[in-house]
């Protein structure tokens, strides 16, 4: 029964509820907006890491370089979008 | 034709490794189309025109039920993977199996939640943010639906055919399109309901 449950992932599952439950400290608990949006920015980007990283092998072959560099132009190409659009739409500069 | 045999039997041929890194440059795609939708819905987040805010018709116990339904069937299918690789057939079919139901118990909550916003007043065409936000939660919602049929049509083939070069690699494949549902959530949960409920 062991053997199915292989310490990496249980650490990984463990950790991934820790992050959500500090996510949550920004409903539960009063805040600065700039604090809050750090603190959700830090624990989702590091969740994300987490997945991809434990759960999606995404380093373990020699396709792994690839693999990493198609993920982070998608990030960043997404990051622009989001964030530019903020830009002109929403924060008026 | 075995390219290296210390590697996972889904990496076990060529065709198998082209596959990987293929679904990898779909889901790069997959990243920016929620990054379009993300950008819509934080356009329009204030644009509630005469309809409720966020914070109005967000509630934050389905919300909580969805994140932890979605992140332990993230981890279950995890343990799917591994025991595939170890060769255990039934324990893999069995956590394919708790993955698929917790995805349907995301799918119900999710579901309860759409008639819930129906009920106060929150529809498709009420304001710019209703349209932003049921759009990006329908499109996961849509993704997670997909996800049901695919992982079921795997598990049946795995039953049938067993654990072979070919079916460890789609399984692994499917493993892989339901972590990056999990890692939509996040985003969604953090940056669509916390944030809008802080």
């Amino acid at each position: 029964m062991k053997e199915l449950y292989p310490a990496k992932q249980v650490g990984g599952f463990v950790f991934s509820l820790f992050l959500t439950v500090i996510a949550l400290l920004v409903y539960f608990m009063d805040m600065s907006f700039t604090l809050a949006m750090t603190i959700l920015v830090v624990t989702a980007f590091v969740q994300a890491t987490l997945q991809l990283v434990v759960f999606m092998h995404a380093g373990e072959t020699k396709d792994g370089g690839a693999i990493y560099l198609n993920v982070l132009y998608g990030i960043i190409i997404a990051l622009v979008t989001i964030i530019g659009s903020l830009l002109i739409l929403i924060w008026d500069m | 034709m075995n390219v290296k045999n210390a590697q996972p039997l889904e990496y076990s041929t060529h065709q198998n490794q082209l596959n990987i890194l293929g679904f990898w440059i779909f889901l790069g795609a997959e990243i920016m189309l929620f990054a379009t939708l993300f950008t819509t819905y934080f356009v329009m987040e204030h644009r509630t025109g005469n309809g409720p805010t966020g914070a109005e018709i967000f509630e934050i116990t389905p919300v909580l039920i969805e994140t932890f339904v979605l992140l332990t069937s993230s981890f279950t299918i995890g343990l799917g993977v591994h025991a595939m690789r170890i060769g255990r057939k039934n324990a893999m079919l069995a956590f394919f199996g708790i993955t698929l139901l917790l995805g349907l118990g995301f799918l119900c909550v999710e579901i309860y939640e759409f008639v819930h916003y129906y009920h106060v007043g929150a529809t498709y065409q009420t304001s710019g943010f209703t349209a932003a936000l049921l759009t990006t939660l329908g499109t996961h919602g849509a993704h997670v639906t997909l996800g049901l049929f695919w992982g079921l049509f795997i598990m049946i083939q795995v039953a049938k055919r067993g654990i072979t070069a070919q079916t460890a690699n789609k399984s692994f494949i499917f493993s892989l399109y339901w972590h990056f549902l999990d890692v939509v959530w996040i985003f969604i949960f953090s940056f669509i309901y916390l944030k809008g409920m802080m």
